[in-house]
């Protein structure tokens, strides 16, 4: 398959489910190869030789009947990175990078592994809605598979041995994305996941590290790596996730309760503004789609056909220029946002 | 510095905003950070190697000291890995051990690795794990006074023990 025909496939992630607020699941594990030094110590040879390495491994790989096919990020443009980022396939700090490079991804991209990125391997599986232990059997199972051909760094004492001290141990990252309007409107947001610290959590916005929560959208994740097992982490991550996902609906109770008009008001003029306007930017598209959203789910607004999670993605600025296939500065982009939202929002 | 936006009060925070895959930078006192609760979740990716090399006690009069030990393996020395925040290869975990336990201790919290062991080292490692993590049970059941349930662990680990053919691996 052309890597543009397989950028272009629709990410499992962003399909709608009937979770109200986990938006979806990702489980992520670092693992390294025992006899290279790490990504950021390695010579371009070094990198050339574990790219070569761990692709053909993962070429060969069977999982759950698929086959993964590996992209060298040398081989794609600006805009391809920017596609892959802007999906939650790559990190933007690969895409950034230079180098020997990769990423090996299944044809619905519930798969995607990273080579050389911070550490050798990091095998990421994203689903949609929330579903922690499915994203993390399948992580495990692929993880698996990669072990029984190559040799991970591993020490009895500190677990799987990675660049970075902060993913020493069991290397999972669990994380699940969750869309928390009504928590915002109420100015509870705060409260609610600042607590999350204490808890050994960490909060982020939509686009990964350093991104604000447009769109209200942000991305809870575990922190300790070492010290807990797999089942450990998760159960707590499973756990905090129910009570954030109480916490927004009741929030969204007291909106409904409180100022019905006013949400109504606002909901609507988001679909309005959506289904009608000429320039939207991205930020603005974002903000108007989390309300929309909040509109739908409430069952204040009628369904639109396309997903609010896929929506978001396709009109980020990569996405959008790649799909309609040629390069377009700002305001260009502001407008053919528009547009693709409008064909898109039509009932 | 006085805070952009108010121009009164010292700014403390510095606010990250992207716009159009464009980042710039804010810098705001308490008051008229907190005043918007939409951004208050901003995280800058330039701290995060600061952040780093604080938890690693990270001091620039420490570099380049000529006699210092350096990995055997990947050459890194732990001045490098300070100031990168990253180890160089996984031989610096045993290179720099007892360096690198203050700070596995202050991220982590001081706990042993209890995840998924590798198929190919599998049963020793994974049944000394089994072991330590049934003696962390069976202490917790006698705290409770659970004594039953108790008895139960212990002749579990008695198990694992007859399985390794009696020696037993204490902490």
């Amino acid at each position: 398959m052309m890597s543009k025909e397989l950028l272009l496939k629709h990410s499992a992630w962003m399909t709608e489910t009937d979770s109200p607020v986990v938006i979806s699941s990702r489980v992520r594990l670092a693992r390294n190869l025992e006899d290279f030094p790490f990504p950021h110590v390695l010579n371009s040879e070094g990198a050339a030789q574990v790219e070569q390495k761990v692709s053909q491994v993962l070429l060969n790989i069977q999982i759950e009947g698929e086959q993964l096919e590996y992209i060298s990020l040398t081989d794609l443009n600006n805009i391809e990175h920017q596609v892959l980022i802007e999906k939650h396939l790559i990190s933007p700090s690969l895409g950034g990078s230079k180098g020997a490079r990769g990423v090996a991804l299944a044809n619905d991209h519930r798969y995607a592994v990273m080579v050389n990125e911070e550490d050798h391997i990091r095998v990421q599986v994203l689903l949609p809605g929330n579903q922690l232990l499915e994203t993390h059997r399948l992580a495990t199972e692929l993880d698996d598979a990669l072990e029984a051909k190559l040799d991970f760094a591993y020490r009895e004492s500190q677990g799987y041995l990675t660049a970075c001290p902060t993913n020493v141990g069991t290397g999972l990252r669990a994380s699940v994305m969750v869309h928390l309007p009504g928590l915002v409107m109420m100015k509870q947001v705060q409260q609610v996941l600042g607590a999350l610290a204490q808890l050994g959590l960490a909060v982020r916005g939509l686009y990964g590290e350093g991104s604000q929560a447009f769109g209200h959208i942000f991305q809870v994740s575990n922190q300790i790596t070492l010290g807990k097992s797999e089942e450990d982490i998760l159960t707590h991550l499973e756990a905090v996730t129910g009570q954030i996902i109480e916490h927004e609906l009741q929030a969204r109770e007291l909106l409904r309760r409180q100022i019905p008009m006013q949400l109504e008001d606002k909901v609507w003029r988001a679909r309005g503004t959506l289904q009608n306007a000429r320039i939207i930017s991205s930020e603005d598209a974002m903000h108007l789609l989390s309300h929309d959203r909040l509109g739908t789910d409430m069952g204040l607004l009628p369904k639109i056909k396309d997903g609010f999670a896929s929506l978001i993605v396709d009109t980020r600025p990569g996405c959008l220029q790649y799909i309609l296939d040629r390069e377009l500065n700002t305001s260009q982009r502001d407008v053919e946002r528009a547009k693709m939202i409008r064909e898109r929002t039509a009932l | 510095m006085l805070c952009q936006q108010c121009q009164q009060r010292e700014a403390v925070v510095r606010l990250t905003i992207m716009e159009n895959n464009q980042t710039r930078g804010v810098f705001l006192c308490k008051e008229c950070a907190e005043k918007n609760q939409e951004v208050s979740f901003v995280f800058n990716p330039a701290i995060v190697p600061e952040f780093l090399q604080a938890l690693f006690g990270f001091n620039p009069s420490s570099i380049e000291q000529p006699s210092e030990k350096t990995c055997p393996k990947c050459g890194i020395s732990f001045s490098s890995i300070t100031q990168a925040g990253k180890l160089g290869c996984s031989r610096c975990y045993e290179t720099f051990e007892t360096q690198l336990e203050p700070l596995l201790r202050r991220v982590h919290g001081g706990g042993q690795n209890v995840g998924k062991v590798p198929a190919r080292l599998g049963g020793a490692i994974k049944s000394r794990m089994e072991q330590r993590k049934l003696k962390e049970k069976l202490q917790s059941l006698i705290q409770q006074e659970a004594f039953e349930e108790a008895a139960v662990v212990r002749d579990q680990i008695r198990q694992i023990e007859q399985a390794q053919g009696g020696v037993t691996h204490d902490e």
